[in-house]
C-alpha cells in the first residue's frame, strides 16, 4: 500500500505527542544520567567533573564484576528456564480442556502478585527455622539437607534464581500459547498426511513458526533480568556481603545509600550498555541457528 | 476534508495540552494575597499509630489551634519514603521552612549546600530549656559552633536484652563479662536454646548494635573518633581487627541462630519477644515491637543491660552505643515574621513540654526529666533507668562517611560467615580513606 506525502506527515504528526513524551521521559533521562555520569556528585551541592573516573572506577571493582556475575546468573536461569518450561507448558497445555485451563491459571497467578508478597513468600519457605523447605526435608527424614538457603553465599544466588524464574513464567506462556494457535492447522495435517512423526512436526513446522516469538521472549528475558531488583530488595537486600548484589541494586546502593549519584549514574549507564551488548549478540546467535 | 478537520481536532488536543502544563506553573507562581496570616510550611514522619507519632499530631493539632495567625501547611509523609523526598527537594533547592532532619551527615549536607540556617537564637532566647539537654545532645547538629536543631528524641543502639526465666532455668546470670558471656553461651548451646537472636539482613544491625559498643570497649572512643578522621588511628589498627575478631569469636562459639545474615531486625525482635531466644543486642527502637507483641508476663520476665566488659579493654565499660535522634530544621530560605513563627513551632515541638510527653509516650528523650513510671510500659522504664546510669559513645555509622558505614556493614555479614578480620579491617580503612579524600 503507499502512503501520500500528505499521509505520511499526518502519521507524524499524530505521532508527535507520543514520540515527545517517549523522548521527554526515556531517551532524554538515559543521556542525562550518562552526562551525570562524569560528575562526583552528593545529589546536593555543587556537581564537579570528574571525566571517565566513575567509569573506570565500577568496571575496576570486584563488587560490579561480582554483580555482574550474579546478574548473568539471573539471565541464565531465565533464558534457559523461563522459556524452555514456558514453550514446554504451551505444547502440553494448547487443547484447553478444563483441565489446561485450571494448570495455565495456576501458572499464571504469580504474575499478579506483586514482587514485594512473592520475595516475602518465598523468605518464608527459605526460612531456616520455620520454614517450608526445611520442614520438608526434615518430615521426610533428610535432616542433613537443611541449610539457611539465603544466607549461604554459595547457595543464596541460585535459591532466588528460583522465585524469578517461577515468577515470570506466565507470560511468556500466554505468548507461546497464542503463537501456537496462530499456526494454520493445515500445515500439521498435510505434514502428518505425508507420514511425519509428531517430534518431526514439532521441529519441522510448531517450531519454525514460532520462533519470532521465541526471540522476542529471549529478548525481554535478558532485558528483565538485566533490570531484576525488587525480588533481591526484599528477601536479601543483595547480602549476605553482597553474595546475591545485582547490578541494579549495587547502583541503587550507591546511590541512595551512599549517596554517590554520579557513581550511580555510571552504573546506570553501564547497566543500558551491557543489556544492549547482551541483546545483540543473543540476536546475532539466533539468527544463525534460524537460516 | 475530512483530513483537514482531523488536523484539526488533532491540534486543538495537542495545545490544550500543553496549555495545560503551562496553566498549571501559572497557577503556582502567583502570590496569594491572604490578609495578616502567616503560611509556614512543616513536613514530618510522624504519620504511624505509635504513641509517640500520636503525640506528636496532637502538639501540632495544639499548635494550630493556639495560634490562629498562623496558617501551617502540614506535609505528613511514611517514615519510609521521608528521607527520599526530603532529599528531592533539597536536590531542586525548595525546602520546606520547617522539617524534620537527621543529625550527623545529613545536617553536613543540608549546611554544606546552604538549606539551612542556625537555630541559635532560639535557644539563647530560652536559655532554661537549652540548658535542659543532657551533655552532648547538639555535638551532631552542631558545624563551626552554630547549632543547627535541638533534638527530640534519643536512642541507644546498643542494649543487651535478656530473657530472665530462660536464663534461670539454665542456671546461667546475666553475663557482666566477655567470659561470662561465651560461658552463657556455650551453656544455653549445649541446652538447644538459641543464646542471642540476631537479624543482620539489612546488614546495619550487627554493626549499630553489636559493633558499635563491642569495638568501643577494645579500642575506647578517642581512638574511634582518630580513626573516623584518619587522623593518627587506623582501621587496621590491631586493637580493631581485634574487636572484629571478638565478634567472630561471638558467632563461632554458635551464639546466634542459624540464617541470621536472612532474618531482618522485626524477625529477630519477634523471636525474642516469643521467648526463642535467651538474648538479643538490639536499640531502644525495638521498645516499641516488644511491648506491643510480647504478652505482658513475658514483658516482666525481661530485663536490660550494657554489653558486658572487655577485660584489658581500653573503652569504659558502662556505657552504650547511641545517638540524639531527629530535630526539626530550618530553611535558610525562611526570614522575618514567617522565621518567628517557625521559632514558635520548633518550640513547641521540641521544648520542655513536647519533651516531657515524648518521654511518655514510651520514647527516649536527650532531655532531663523525670519520668512518671504509671504512664509507660515496665520495659521500657527500666531502659530509661539504664541509660540515666550511663554514658553515650558513638555509632558507628553516625561517625563514619556513608560508603566507609557501608563497607562495615557489608564487611561485619562476611565476618559472621567466617571472613578474615585482618582483610575486612583493610577494606574498612580503605572505603573510609577514600572516601575523606585521604
Amino acid at each position: 500500500m503507499r502512503i501520500g506525502t500528505a499521509r505520511k506527515l499526518f502519521v507524524g504528526f499524530g505521532l508527535l505527542p507520543s514520540v515527545l513524551l517517549y523522548a521527554v521521559f526515556v531517551v532524554v533521562p538515559v543521556f542525562w544520567s550518562a552526562y551525570y555520569g562524569f560528575m562526583d556528585w552528593k545529589g546536593i551541592g555543587e556537581a564537579r567533573f570528574i571525566g571517565f573516573d566513575n567509569y573506570v572506577e565500577a568496571l575496576t571493582h570486584d563488587i560490579f564484576w561480582q554483580s555482574l556475575g550474579n546478574n548473568l546468573i539471573v539471565v541464565a536461569a531465565s533464558v534457559f528456564g523461563q522459556v524452555p518450561l514456558a514453550l514446554l507448558l504451551a505444547l502440553l497445555l494448547s487443547q484447553g480442556t478444563w483441565f489446561q485451563r485450571f494448570v495455565r491459571a495456576s501458572v499464571f497467578m504469580p504474575m499478579v502478585l506483586s514482587s514485594v508478597v512473592i520475595g516475602i513468600i518465598w523468605s518464608y519457605i527459605y526460612q531456616p527455622q520455620i520454614g517450608l523447605l526445611n520442614g520438608i526435608l526434615s518430615f521426610v527424614g533428610l535432616e542433613e539437607w537443611k541449610r539457611a538457603w539465603l544466607s549461604d553465599p554459595s547457595i543464596a544466588m541460585w535459591m532466588i534464581a528460583i522465585p524469578i524464574i517461577w515468577n515470570f513464567i506466565g507470560p511468556y506462556l500466554i505468548m507461546f500459547l497464542a503463537a501456537l494457535s496462530s499456526i494454520p492447522q493445515e500445515l500439521n495435517d498435510a505434514a502428518a498426511i505425508d507420514g511425519a512423526t509428531r517430534t518431526r512436526r514439532l521441529f519441522s513446522i510448531t517450531l519454525p513458526m514460532i520462533w519470532d516469538t521465541i526471540k522476542v521472549a529471549i529478548v525481554l528475558c535478558i532485558s528483565g533480568s538485566l533490570k531484576a531488583f525488587d525480588l533481591i530488595y526484599v528477601m536479601t537486600k543483595g547480602g549476605p556481603a553482597h553474595a546475591t548484589e545485582l547490578l541494579a541494586s549495587y547502583m541503587y546502593n550507591n546511590t541512595f545509600n551512599v549517596y554517590r549519584y554520579g557513581y550511580g549514574s555510571a552504573v546506570s549507564t553501564l547497566i543500558v550498555i551491557i543489556s544492549l551488548l547482551l541483546i545483540a549478540g543473543s540476536q546475532i546467535l539466533m539468527r544463525r541457528n534460524n537460516q | 476534508m475530512r483530513r483537514n478537520w482531523m488536523i484539526v481536532l488533532t491540534l486543538l488536543i495537542v495545545v490544550t495540552m500543553f496549555a495545560g502544563c503551562s496553566g498549571d506553573k501559572g497557577a503556582t507562581g502567583i502570590k496569594s494575597a491572604e490578609g495578616d496570616s502567616i503560611k509556614l510550611s512543616l513536613w514530618h514522619n510522624f504519620t504511624g499509630d505509635d504513641l509517640r507519632a500520636r503525640t506528636m499530631r496532637e502538639i501540632i493539632s495544639e499548635f494550630e489551634a493556639a495560634n490562629p495567625g498562623i496558617k501551617l501547611n502540614v506535609q505528613a509523609i511514611p517514615p519510609d519514603g521521608y528521607r527520599a523526598r526530603l532529599k528531592t527537594v533539597a536536590a531542586a533547592n525548595e525546602m520546606p521552612d520547617v522539617f524534620i532532619m537527621w543529625p550527623g551527615a545529613m545536617t553536613k549536607e543540608f549546611q554544606g549546600g546552604g538549606l539551612i540556617q542556625p537555630v541559635d537564637e532560639l535557644l539563647q532566647a530560652n536559655a532554661a530549656w537549652k540548658d535542659g539537654f543532657l551533655p552532648g545532645s547538639f555535638d551532631n547538629f552542631t558545624i563551626d559552633n552554630k547549632v543547627y536543631s535541638a533534638p527530640m528524641s534519643l536512642t541507644p543502639t546498643s542494649i543487651l536484652y535478656y530473657n530472665q526465666s530462660i536464663l534461670d532455668s539454665h542456671g546461667v546470670k546475666v553475663p557482666q563479662t566477655w567470659d561470662e558471656l561465651l560461658q552463657a553461651v556455650r551453656t544455653l548451646k549445649a541446652a538447644k536454646v538459641t543464646p542471642i537472636a540476631l537479624g543482620n539482613k539489612a546488614a546495619w544491625l550487627a554493626q549499630s548494635s553489636i559493633l558499635s559498643s563491642l569495638a568501643d570497649r577494645v579500642t575506647g572512643t578517642e581512638w574511634f573518633i582518630k580513626a573516623a578522621a584518619q587522623e593518627g588511628a587506623k582501621f587496621t589498627d590491631p586493637e580493631f581487627v581485634r574487636a572484629l575478631e571478638l565478634l567472630q569469636q561471638l558467632q563461632q562459639e554458635g551464639a546466634f541462630q542459624e540464617g541470621f545474615n536472612s532474618m531482618d531486625n522485626t524477625q529477630m525482635e519477634m523471636m525474642f519477644a516469643h521467648g526463642q531466644a535467651a538474648m538479643m543486642i538490639d536499640g531502644g527502637w525495638a521498645l516499641t515491637n516488644l511491648t506491643a507483641n510480647a504478652t505482658p508476663d513475658a514483658i516482666k520476665q525481661m530485663g536490660v543491660t550494657v554489653l558486658p566488659a572487655i577485660a584489658d579493654g581500653k573503652g569504659d565499660p558502662n556505657t552504650t552505643s547511641g545517638v540524639v535522634g531527629v530535630g526539626l530544621g530550618l530553611s535558610a530560605k525562611t526570614e522575618g515574621k514567617v522565621k518567628e513563627a517557625a521559632h514558635k513551632l520548633i518550640f513547641a515541638m521540641s521544648g520542655p513540654e513536647a519533651q516531657k510527653r515524648t518521654l511518655e509516650s514510651n520514647q527516649l528523650v536527650s532531655y532531663k526529666v523525670e519520668l512518671d513510671k504509671s504512664k509507660v510500659s515496665p520495659i521500657f522504664s527500666k531502659v530509661y533507668e539504664l541509660v540515666n546510669d550511663i554514658q553515650f559513645t558513638p555509632v558507628y555509622d553516625g561517625m563514619l562517611t556513608s560508603a566507609g558505614a557501608d563497607v562495615v556493614n557489608n564487611g561485619i555479614q562476611e565476618l559472621l560467615m567466617g571472613g578474615d578480620p585482618k582483610a575486612i579491617a583493610a577494606k574498612i580503612q580503605e572505603a573510609q580513606a577514600k572516601s575523606l579524600g585521604k
